[in-house]
C-alpha cells in the first residue's frame, strides 16, 4: 500500500510537472511555412484555374457578420455552384458579438480557410503583421493569373501593404473613375411621410427655420396616430460613440469638407454642422424629440416605423424597407419620399461607393488547398461566376440574350417582383456577395422595387466617391488607436448632452469641454497620422497634383 | 383513515389566507411575461410590430414556430443538448460529490491547501485566450468532449455538497467504518442516498446550466457548426449585431436580413425553453420525496 | 545517523500513516485537485498580459512589458469614480433584496401545507429564470417606454400623470435592474434552501409542537437556524462576487441616456477591452477585481465564522 501510493503521487507530480511545463513554454510559432505547395494544375493566365480541377473539396468560409445566414446546401443556385466547380463552401458565422469570435480565433490560430470582414477592419493589419494570410499577388501568380484578368489593379494597388503586396480582395469596390458605369444609389437621405407632409403644405425644410416649424406644424396637426404620440423625427440610434444620423449622414448632408487647403481637420468644429446641432437641440427644448429618440434601437424603430408615428426620418432609407413596402402597397401616398433636408447653402456630398469597397475576402495561411481557394475567388469574381451567382444556371433560371447579356427567366423574374422571400430562400443568391464583379452586377442586375425607387435615386446628383479619405484610422494597439477609441467614446457621451443641452450657451460651453478634452486624449497625434495616410492615400489614387 | 386525517388537519389561519394570497400575485407576476412572449409568438408579424398584444393572440398564426422548425439545424441542435445534457450532469454531478466528500472531512490531509486551491480558483482564472489555448492543445475544441469535460468539476457545487456532508450525522457512517468498509463504499452505499436533495439540487443546477449554456457554442464550435447547442442556436436568432454603417453598394436585402423578426425571436425562445420546463415537475419528486420522508411520520 | 532514522520515523509514521488511513478519501480527491490544475491553474500564466501590451496576433508571453500601465489607466479614466460606484451600488442593492427575499420566499413555500399547491408554485415561481436577457430586455424595453405597459398602468392607476420613460432617466436605472434580477431569480434562489428545508429532520418538530411551540416560533426557532449554515456559505460568497454585474441584462438595458448609472466594471471592460481588442486592458481590470473579491472574501468569512460558526475552510 505504501509504496503504491508513493508511487502514484510520485507521477502525478511528474504528470504534474510536465503539464505545467508545457503551459508554461509555449512556443509554438505561428508564421506558417512561407513557401507554398506546388500546384496541382498549371497556372494559366487565359483561363481561370477552377476549370482544370472540379473535385468535391469543402472550404471553411468564415464571415464576420453574425446577421450573415447561408443557404448554400438549399439554394438552387449554390447548389449549382456546387456542382460545377466541385466546391462545397462552409460558412462559418459568428453568434452575437463578432470581435470576440475573431480575436480567439486569431489567438488561438484556428481561423478556417478563407476570412471575409469588414474592409476597413484593423484586424487585417495585425493579421497581415503577423503573417497569417498569403498574399493574393503570390497565390495568383502561382496558381491562377487569371486573378489579374477579374480584378482591378487600381484596387489591387489600393490595398497594397508596406510589402507591396495585396492580401486580400474586396468586394463593392469602385474606383472613382467607375463611376458614371454604375446605378448610383443612395441610402442617405432625408425622408418624409407623404400624407403627413403634403397635409402640412410641403415646407421647405432645407432652412433651420422651416425646418422646427415644419416639424412643429406635424406635430400640431397630427398630434396623435393611433391613440399613440406622432414622432417629428427619427434618428439612428445613439451608439457608445455617437450617431449616425449625426455624424456623417449629417456631415455629408452638409457638404462639409473633408479637408481645408489639403488639410484634414475635425470636421464636427465647422460652423454649418454646428449651427445644425444648435437647431436639434432647440427642436429638443421644443419638444420636438422625444426620449425615446435617444434610447430606441432599430429594433424599436422599426415598430414605430409600422405604426407610422415617424412624421420625418434622418435615417438610411435602406433600414426599413420592410415598413416602406408595406405602407407603399397600402397606399402608396402613404409612403416616405425623400425630400431636401437640412441645408447650409452647399451641395450635399453624399458618400458614394468606395474603392474601398465593403468587405475584404482574404485567404488564411491555415488554408488546407489554398491553390482550390484561390481558383474559387477568381471563379466568383470572373463574368461567368458573377451571372451564376446572381441568375444561376443557364436554360433554367437564366436566359442569354444575343449580346451575352444574362438575365432572369420570365418564371423567375415573376418570382422575384412578386414575392423576393420566396425567390431568395429558393435560390440562396442572396447570400453570395462576398465576391463579384460590381460593375457587371450593376449592369445586369433587375430593377430597384417602385416603392423604393424615389428614395434611392433622389440623391444621384450629389454622389461622390470619398475613397481618398478612406482608411485612415490607425490600428488598435498604438497610441494613436487608443486615442481615437476614446475620442470615439468622448463624442459619444458628448453628443446627446449637447442635444439635450438647455441653451445655446451651454451648448457652446459643452462644446467647448469637448475640444479641450480631446485635445489632452491626444488629437494632434492622430491627425498627424490620418494626414500622413490621407497623402499616402492621394498617391495611390493619383490625385496629386 | 381518511377520518383520522382530516381532525389531524390544522385549522386555517390568517397567516395561511395572506401566504396563499401572496403566493398566488407571486405566481401571476412570474408567469405573466411567460405569457406574453407566448401570445406574441403566435401572432402575426404585423400584428406584433403595432404592439399592444397583452392576453391572447392577434391574428393567430404558426408561421413562425413553422419557420424555427424549418431550419434542420434545430433538430440538432436539441439533440446535441440533449446527450450534453444527460452525459453533462451525471458525470459532473457524481465527480463533484465525490471529490466533495473527500473535502469534507475536516481531518484530511492537506485539506487546507486543498481549500486555498479551490477558492483562488473561484476569482482567478487566466482569461478567454488563456483558456481557448488550453482547449485547443488539450484537442477539445470543435470536439463534443468540450461540453462535458471542462464542466466535471465546479468548486461551487463542491461547497454545496460540503455543507450538506457536514451536517449529516456522524453515525451514519461509524457502523460503516467499524465493518472496515472503505470511504469510497461509504460514501456511494450510504451518504448519497442520504443526500437525495442535495443531489438532486446539484444535479437541476448542472442540468440546467448545460441546457442554458450558449457560450461554449459560440466560442469554442468553429467548423463543426452541428455541434453547436440549442441555445447557441437561439442566440443567433436572438442577438442583434453591431454593425450599423452602411455601405454604399452593400445589397440593401441584406440589412433588411440583418434583423430577426420579433416573432421568430418569441417563438424560438418558446421552442428552446419548453423542454427543460417540462421536465423539471419529474425531478421534483425527488425534493418532494424529502419532505415527505419528514411529514409521514408525523 | 543513528538518531537520524528514529526521529525521521516518528513524524514519518505520522502524516505517512495518516496519508494511508485516508487513501481512499484522497484518491477520491485528487481527480478534483488535478483537473483544477488543468483548467484553472495552466491558464493562469495569461494574466501576464495584464502587465504587457499584448495584442491577439503575439503568442502569450512575447509582448513587452508595461508593468502597471494598464492598472493606472483603469485608476486615472474619468469613469473609474462611476464606475465602481454603478457597480457597487446595483450589487449592494441585489445582496439586499436578491439575496434574503429567496430566503424569506423558501420559508414562507414551505409553510404551504397543499402539496400540490406548493408544488405547482414552485414550478412557476423558477420559469422567470430560464428566460435569456437578449428576449426579456427587449421585452422590458418596450413595457418601459413612455407608451409602454407600466405607464399605462401606472397612468391607470393614478400613481403618476405625466408617462415617463423609465429607461431614460439614470435615476430609475438602479431599481429597473434590481427589481427585474430579483424578479427573475426569486424562484430558482429559493430552490436551495428549499432543499436544505428538505433535509431537517422532522422530529425536531414534533417536539416542538408538544412543547406548544406555535407556527410562528417553529419557523424561527427550527426551520431558521437549521439552514443557517446554508445561508452563511452563499452569503460569503455572494460577497465576493460584489464587484461583479448581469452583463447581459445591463447591456440590454443601458442606453446613453442612463449611462451615468448605468456604466458598470463589466461593461467598462467591454467597451474599452474586448470591443478593441485591447485584452490587456480588459486582463488588468479583471486581476484587480479578483484580487479585490479575494479581500472581500476573507473578511466575509471571518466575519461569518466569527458570528456564526461556519467557515469555508
Amino acid at each position: 500500500m505504501k509504496k503504491r501510493v508513493k508511487g502514484l503521487s510520485r507521477a502525478t507530480a511528474l504528470g504534474l510537472c510536465v503539464v505545467l511545463l508545457a503551459g508554461c513554454g509555449k512556443s509554438t510559432t505561428n508564421e506558417a511555412d512561407t513557401a507554398l505547395p506546388d500546384p496541382v494544375t498549371e497556372a494559366r493566365a487565359e483561363e481561370p484555374g477552377w476549370k482544370d480541377d472540379t473535385d468535391p473539396i469543402t472550404i471553411d468560409w468564415y464571415i464576420n457578420y453574425s446577421w450573415y445566414s447561408s443557404l448554400w446546401d438549399e439554394g438552387l443556385y449554390s447548389q449549382y455552384i456546387e456542382e460545377k466547380t466541385g466546391v462545397k463552401v462552409n460558412f462559418i458565422v459568428p453568434a452575437g458579438n463578432e470581435e470576440e469570435k475573431l480575436n480567439t480565433m486569431i489567438a488561438g490560430d484556428t481561423l478556417p480557410d478563407i476570412i471575409t470582414l469588414y474592409a476597413q477592419d484593423p484586424a487585417i493589419n495585425q493579421l497581415v503583421e503577423a503573417g497569417k494570410l498569403y498574399s493574393v499577388n503570390d497565390l495568383a501568380d502561382a496558381y491562377d493569373p487569371y486573378f489579374y484578368e477579374v480584378t482591378s489593379a487600381e484596387t489591387l494597388a489600393w490595398f497594397a501593404m508596406e510589402d507591396g503586396k495585396t492580401y486580400g480582395y474586396p468586394n463593392s469596390s469602385i474606383s472613382p473613375s467607375e463611376y458614371d458605369e454604375i446605378d448610383l444609389i443612395g441610402y442617405q437621405t432625408f425622408n418624409v411621410k407623404q400624407d403627413y407632409y403634403e397635409a402640412i403644405g410641403s415646407p421647405d425644410m432645407s432652412t433651420p427655420e422651416g425646418f422646427l416649424s415644419a416639424l412643429q406644424a406635424a406635430k400640431d396637426q397630427f398630434g396623435t396616430v393611433n391613440g399613440q404620440p406622432l414622432i417629428p423625427i427619427g434618428l439612428h440610434e445613439f451608439t457608445d460613440v455617437g450617431n449616425l444620423s449625426l455624424d456623417s449622414f449629417l456631415l455629408n448632408y452638409l457638404g462639409v469638407p473633408y479637408e481645408i487647403d489639403g488639410q484634414l481637420y475635425d470636421r464636427r468644429e465647422d460652423s454649418n454642422y454646428l449651427e445644425w446641432l444648435k437647431t436639434f437641440r432647440k427642436a429638443n427644448e421644443m419638444g420636438l424629440l422625444s426620449d425615446d429618440v435617444f434610447i430606441d434601437t432599430r429594433l424599436q424603430l422599426e415598430e414605430k416605423v409600422a405604426q407610422k408615428r415617424y412624421f420625418s426620418l434622418l435615417y438610411q432609407n435602406c433600414d426599413f424597407t420592410t415598413g416602406q413596402q408595406l405602407l407603399y402597397q397600402e397606399d402608396p401616398n402613404s409612403a416616405y419620399i425623400a425630400i431636401q433636408g437640412p441645408n447650409s447653402g452647399n451641395d450635399p456630398t453624399i458618400a458614394g461607393p468606395s474603392i474601398s469597397g465593403w468587405t475584404l475576402t482574404c485567404v488564411t495561411k491555415n488554408a488546407k488547398n489554398v491553390e482550390r481557394c484561390i481558383e474559387f475567388m477568381t471563379y466568383l469574381m470572373s463574368a461567368e461566376g458573377t451571372s451564376d451567382i446572381t441568375f444561376g444556371e443557364v436554360g433554367v433560371s437564366c436566359q442569354v440574350d444575343e449580346n451575352g447579356t444574362p438575365s432572369l427567366t420570365e418564371e423567375y423574374q415573376k418570382l422575384y417582383d412578386d414575392n423576393k422571400e420566396e425567390y431568395d430562400k429558393l435560390t440562396g443568391s442572396d447570400p453570395l456577395w462576398m465576391l463579384y464583379d460590381q460593375v457587371l452586377y450593376e449592369a445586369w442586375k433587375p430593377a430597384v422595387p417602385v416603392h423604393l425607387q424615389q428614395m434611392y435615386y433622389w440623391s444621384k446628383p450629389y454622389m461622390v466617391s470619398h475613397s481618398v479619405y478612406e482608411n485612415l484610422n490607425p490600428g488598435t494597439n498604438t497610441d494613436e488607436g487608443e486615442a481615437l477609441a476614446e475620442i470615439n467614446l468622448l463624442w459619444g457621451q458628448t453628443l446627446p448632452s449637447l442635444i439635450r443641452a438647455a441653451s445655446d450657451e451651454e451648448f457652446d460651453r459643452i462644446f467647448a469641454d469637448y475640444i479641450s478634452q480631446r485635445d489632452t486624449l491626444g488629437w494632434d497625434k492622430l491627425l498627424a497620422y490620418q494626414q500622413a495616410r490621407f497623402e499616402e492615400n492621394k498617391v495611390k489614387l493619383g490625385l496629386t497634383e | 383513515m381518511a377520518r383520522m386525517l382530516k381532525r389531524r388537519r390544522k385549522r386555517v389561519t390568517l397567516f395561511d389566507v395572506v401566504n396563499i394570497t401572496f403566493m398566488l400575485i407571486i405566481c401571476l407576476c412570474m408567469m405573466y411575461p411567460i405569457w406574453y412572449i407566448l401570445v406574441n409568438s403566435l401572432s402575426k408579424g404585423s400584428e406584433v410590430l403595432r404592439g399592444g398584444i397583452y392576453w391572447v393572440p392577434r391574428g393567430f398564426s404558426l408561421t413562425s414556430y413553422a419557420s424555427v422548425f424549418k431550419n434542420k439545424d434545430i433538430y440538432t441542435s436539441f439533440g446535441v443538448t440533449i446527450v450534453r445534457t444527460l452525459i453533462g450532469t451525471v458525470t459532473s454531478v457524481f465527480f463533484t460529490a465525490m471529490v466533495a466528500y473527500g473535502l469534507s472531512k475536516s481531518y484530511l490531509v492537506g485539506r487546507k491547501l486543498f481549500m486555498t486551491l479551490g477558492i483562488i480558483t473561484m476569482f482567478f482564472s487566466g482569461g478567454l485566450i488563456p483558456y481557448f489555448l488550453l482547449l485547443k492543445d488539450l484537442r477539445l475544441l470543435d470536439s463534443f468532449w468540450v461540453y462535458i469535460i471542462p464542466c466535471l468539476f465546479s468548486f461551487y457545487n463542491a461547497l454545496i455538497f460540503m455543507t450538506f456532508f457536514k451536517q449529516l450525522p456522524v453515525e451514519l457512517e461509524e457502523s460503516a467504518k467499524i465493518d472496515g468498509t472503505n470511504d469510497f463504499r461509504i460514501f456511494w452505499s450510504i451518504i448519497l442516498p442520504v443526500s437525495t436533495p442535495v443531489v438532486a439540487t446539484i444535479a437541476l443546477f448542472n442540468g440546467v446550466m448545460h441546457w442554458n449554456d450558449y457560450f461554449s457554442g459560440v466560442i469554442y464550435i468553429t467548423n463543426k457548426q452541428w455541434l453547436i447547442p440549442i441555445q447557441t442556436f437561439l442566440y443567433k436568432a436572438v442577438a442583434e449585431s453591431t454593425s450599423n454603417i452602411m455601405v454604399q453598394n452593400m445589397p440593401a436585402s441584406v440589412r433588411t436580413s440583418m434583423v430577426t423578426s420579433t416573432t421568430i425571436k418569441y417563438a424560438t425562445m418558446i421552442i428552446t425553453t419548453a423542454p427543460i420546463v417540462v421536465i423539471y415537475p419529474f425531478l421534483q419528486k425527488y425534493f418532494v420525496k424529502g419532505i415527505m420522508i419528514g411529514s409521514v411520520k408525523g | 545517523m543513528a538518531k537520524e532514522p528514529y526521529a525521521k520515523k516518528i513524524s514519518g509514521t505520522g502524516l505517512m500513516k495518516k496519508i494511508k488511513d485516508q487513501r481512499w478519501l484522497l484518491l477520491m480527491v485528487l481527480p478534483g485537485i488535478i483537473w483544477m490544475i488543468i483548467f484553472c491553474y495552466l491558464p493562469i500564466y495569461g494574466t501576464q498580459i495584464a502587465f504587457q501590451n499584448y495584442k491577439v496576433t503575439d503568442i502569450i508571453g512575447s509582448s513587452a512589458w508595461v508593468g502597471f500601465k494598464y492598472f493606472t489607466k483603469f485608476f486615472s479614466d474619468p469613469m473609474f469614480f462611476t464606475v465602481m460606484k454603478n457597480t457597487l451600488g446595483i450589487s449592494l442593492l441585489k445582496l439586499a433584496f436578491g439575496f434574503t427575499l429567496p430566503i424569506v420566499f423558501a420559508l414562507l413555500l414551505n409553510e404551504i401545507t397543499g402539496i400540490r399547491f406548493k408544488k405547482i408554485v414552485q414550478t412557476i415561481s423558477y420559469l422567470p429564470h430560464f428566460l435569456s436577457w437578449v428576449v426579456l430586455g427587449g421585452i422590458m424595453i418596450n413595457w418601459l417606454s413612455d407608451t409602454g405597459f407600466f405607464n399605462e398602468l401606472f397612468m391607470g392607476l393614478g400613481l403618476i400623470d405625466q408617462p415617463i420613460s423609465f429607461l431614460a432617466r439614470p435615476q430609475y436605472f438602479w431599481a429597473i435592474s434590481v427589481i427585474s434580477e430579483v424578479w427573475k431569480e426569486l424562484g430558482w434562489g429559493a430552490i436551495i434552501y428549499l432543499a436544505a428545508i428538505a433535509g431537517i429532520d422532522q422530529s425536531l418538530y414534533e417536539a416542538a409542537a408538544i412543547d406548544g411551540a406555535g407556527r410562528m416560533q417553529r419557523l424561527i426557532k427550527i426551520t431558521l437556524p437549521s439552514i443557517t449554515g446554508t445561508i452563511a456559505i452563499l452569503f460569503i460568497l455572494s460577497v465576493g462576487n460584489i464587484l461583479g454585474s448581469n452583463f447581459d441584462q445591463i447591456l440590454v438595458l443601458r442606453n446613453q441616456l442612463n449611462s451615468s448609472a448605468s456604466s458598470v466594471i463589466d461593461i467598462f471592460v467591454y467597451q474599452t477591452g474586448i470591443i478593441r481588442g485591447n485584452y490587456s486592458y480588459a486582463s488588468a481590470i479583471g486581476l484587480f477585481r479578483s484580487v479585490f473579491s479575494l479581500l472581500l472574501l476573507l473578511i466575509a468569512n471571518k466575519v461569518t465564522s466569527r458570528l456564526e460558526g461556519s467557515s469555508l475552510f
